[in-house]
């Protein structure tokens, strides 16, 4: 079974196009806006649509985006915490 | 020499405050707000946010709302006028979208009922109602397409071809910026308070306003106010955010009060921008801080009262500033109670009444454009420069069609082949790094491949600082998915990225930011004959740019929307898309094709066209100047545009060689952009290939090249 995290890599480099970026070497720690994978505030919308969709989590502020998305290992506990199902 | 002054003459507004200039000017000294929840269509209790909708229904439901709104408008504004206009400009985004979204809801494909969908039908609906017999142009700037339209509106009049414009912007409200200004969660959920310290977002809203301009040395009895100036630039930041430091907002603010004649401390107000984003309203307040320094003028945004009406707001603002300088009230910034530290400005909290000589007005848009203008009372002692149509000089070309680049091009034409077809995913992309064009779709590709390509072709070491884009159709991908997404969640997942790529100049900004163009970014748009516009404008505006121009249009195929859209691509088995752009410099270069729009003239409402356009190039003269023509005879007006490519050889009595290039390369709306990119090169060789002159050594004995549209709209230009 692919752990969240694992899911997640995958879905963000499908749902931002990330062409040239192979989704095992993202760094779960690293920075997700400004950082190597090039993503800006514009892909941060389309990831907050896919996680309502996909998770069933809001992140509806400029504030909570700031800290839900300064890494993937942030956006997973997020989502954990938040999502009405349990996930692993 | 004095040069032409422009007048506003007439003025109409239908806005969230009502129908006319009345309402409008009765809610600015009321200093009332006009927003309330919307219910235009379905929108569940959960997706609910306030905006500035229009009071009053509409009966006809065959014309789409944006076009009725723009009527209205017009109405009051050539009431109690005499005569005709000679052009219309108009700023709108979205066109029939509203209709187009019903439709595509209730699973209708029929393309009857798709026919007000273009942006650009609007404006022609205006002048088919005024029976306007000269350029019909709709400039597609996003929010800042109003304002851009009437700067256009004022350099046509300086420049000559027109004496009387129709003016102004419309946009109704619909799901596609509902919806998609709310999946870039930049709606407030109190409604729009500009500048306020806790500000969230803006309103979206609906308008429309018009200005009957006239061009005139001396103060016309029946004039409200004068324009003095207006000046366009791009950020070339990014597609959707401002400058952080407003350099962009600085530079059309000082390039309208050059263009004016005049200095800071003669603007006596600000009508700003101000749409309650907080990026936007820090990064204006920053602009105008610059700009005015210690001599600040009084400031207000009135998008807390009407919303944030898109295209129509420049022009919504134009009326209120034209209101200002003609009676003296001020409107309050409506929503503004706290003033924000980290902005260090203070709109006006109430209306004020005071004299005002000299109005500015701010509208900034999504793909860094910008654009300022500044209304005027109306003096007798007012001196303006003189300004005139600039020639311009072809340095470089490129095309993509079904073959491929230029050189496919030309290969598969010198062959004796034609080139329809869809250019492949190569050809589109060009040869930019692939990471900077991912979020892109189809035509924002083609955009940049054909820029590129006509940069590298002129072998210039300057770039390009300004962008004149022409589409038909805009980015119909992006626009299709949205609206997909949107319907297949009920409404609630829509893609902000499409969204932001589905507005008509998001190529244009991408050209601007990947030239890193600060100067004039204007994308044009018109069915058949929108990268004729966007060449028309670039000659108007040419006067005031000194660095080199790119000139482009493109448009793309898209399965399910460009047959029910474009029934000349319906008609025609070969789908085919593609564009051209030319790069272009004001100097006239030695060896160097000269390129200049002649014409531009609107076929349905004035039955002698053809003659008069035969007499502008020369009568029987045109066989000494002119070694070949390029024919554009979209399929949907072939019988129609035959007949008049017939007159006109009969008029002309012309024997040059015709090509027919629309059965060369393709049925597609920016086709002409193709045939200019081509025909520049043969100018520049001095040849035609036989295979498409049917001349055998196909030499043009140092002539030029027309290139000429049919159908609706008659153009011409002049490659020489």
């Amino acid at each position: 079974m692919t752990t969240l995290v694992d899911q997640l890599k995958q879905k963000v480099v499908e749902t931002l196009n990330l062409v040239d970026i192979d989704a095992e070497d993202i760094d779960v720690n690293e920075q997700l806006i400004g950082g190597k994978l090039g993503i800006d505030s514009i892909d941060i919308l389309e990831l907050v649509m896919m996680i309502e969709r996909d998770y069933a989590v809001k992140i509806d502020s400029k504030e909570l985006g700031a800290k839900v998305f300064a890494s993937l290992n942030a956006l997973a506990e997020h989502i954990r915490q938040n999502s009405p199902e349990t996930i692993n | 020499m004095t040069g032409i002054r422009v007048f506003i003459a007439g003025m109409g507004v239908i806005t969230p405050a009502g129908r006319g200039v009345d309402r409008l000017q009765t809610l600015i000294e009321n200093s009332d707000t006009a927003l309330g929840m919307p219910n235009l269509f379905s929108i569940s209790e959960d997706q609910l946010l306030p905006a500035g909708q229009i009071p009053d229904l509409f009966g006809n439901i065959q014309i789409p709302r944006t076009h009725q709104l723009a009527l209205a408008a017009a109405d009051e504004a050539m009431a109690r006028l005499p005569g005709t206009i000679d052009a219309v400009i108009i700023g709108v985004t979205t066109g029939g979208i509203l209709t187009t979204e019903t439709h595509l809801k209730n699973g209708i494909h029929d393309p009857e009922k798709f026919l007000y969908h273009g942006a650009g039908t609007v404006a022609e609906y205006i002048a088919a109602k005024y029976c306007c017999k000269g350029p019909v142009i709709t400039v597609s700037n996003a929010c800042s397409s109003g304002t851009a339209a009437i700067k256009l509106a004022m350099e046509m009049l300086r420049c000559g071809p027109a004496r009387r414009v129709l003016a102004g912007g419309a946009d109704s409200l619909c799901r596609l910026t509902y919806y998609g200004f709310k999946s870039l969660q930049l709606i407030d959920p109190e409604g729009a308070h500009p500048f306020d310290k806790n500000r969230r977002g803006m309103s979206v809203g609906e308008a429309a306003a018009m200005l009957y301009l006239v061009a005139d040395k001396n103060v016309p009895e029946n004039a409200v106010a004068e324009l003095l100036g207006g000046g366009l630039s791009c950020d070339a930041y990014h597609p959707t955010t401002p400058d952080p430091e407003g350099r962009g907002a600085v530079k059309a603010m000082k390039a309208a009060i050059h263009d004016a004649g005049i200095t800071i401390s003669d603007i006596d107000y600000i009508n700003l921008h101000g749409t309650g984003t907080i990026d936007n309203d820090l990064c204006e307040a920053k602009a105008v801080k610059e700009v005015f320094k210690s001599d600040m003028p009084l400031l207000s945004s009135v998008k807390g009262a009407l919303g944030h009406s898109l295209a129509a707001s420049g022009a919504v603002e134009a009326v209120i500033c034209a209101l200002i300088v003609a009676n003296g009230v001020i409107p309050a910034n409506t929503g503004f109670c706290n003033a924000d530290p980290a902005m260090d400005i203070e709109p006006l909290k109430n209306p004020v009444r005071v004299k005002v000589n000299a109005a500015l007005s701010n509208s900034f848009g999504f793909g860094g454009n910008n654009a300022s203008i500044i209304v005027g009372d109306c003096r007798k002692d007012r001196n303006v420069a003189p300004k005139s149509l600039a020639p311009l000089a072809v340095i470089g070309s490129a095309c993509i069609t079904g073959a491929g680049d230029m050189k496919k091009t030309l290969d598969r034409l010198v062959s004796g082949k034609n080139c329809k077809g869809l250019p492949g995913h190569v050809d589109i992309s060009g040869l930019i790094q692939p990471s900077l064009v991912r979020r892109l779709k189809r035509l924002p590709r083609m955009a940049m491949a054909l820029a590129s390509s006509a940069f590298e072709n002129s072998g210039c070491f300057e770039k390009p600082s300004s962008v004149f884009w022409g589409t038909g159709w805009g980015p119909l991908s992006e626009t299709y998915d949205f609206l997909k997404k949107l319907y297949d969640s009920d409404e609630k997942f829509p893609s902000p990225t499409d969204f932001i790529g589905s507005v008509h100049n998001a190529p244009a900004g991408q050209t601007a930011m990947y030239f890193n163009a600060v100067g004039p970014n204007v994308t044009t748009t018109g069915g058949d004959y929108s990268f004729e516009q966007a060449l028309f404008t670039a000659s108007l505006m040419a006067d005031d740019i000194s660095d080199p121009l790119l000139v482009l249009g493109a448009d793309e195929y898209h399965v399910h929307f460009s047959p029910l859209f474009d029934r000349s691509v319906a008609m025609e088995r070969t789908r085919s898309d593609g564009g051209g752009a030319i790069c272009l410099v004001k100097s006239q270069e030695q060896n160097k094709p000269i390129i200049l729009p002649v014409f531009f003239g609107n076929a349905d409402h004035d039955p002698d066209i053809v003659s008069f356009l035969a007499e502008k190039l020369g009568g029987n003269e045109i066989d000494n100047c002119f070694g070949a023509i390029f024919a554009g005879i979209p399929m949907a007006f072939r019988n129609r545009g035959e007949e008049q490519l017939k007159n006109f050889l009969k008029f002309t009595g012309c024997r040059c060689p015709i090509i027919d290039y629309r059965l060369l390369i393709g049925e597609f709306a920016s086709a002409s952009a193709v045939a200019v990119a081509l025909a520049s090169v043969f100018k520049r060789t001095g040849k035609i290939p036989g295979s498409l002159s049917g001349k055998t050594d196909g030499s043009l004995d140092k002539k030029g090249i027309l290139v000429l549209g049919f159908g609706k709209f008659l153009t011409a230009i002049a490659i020489t």
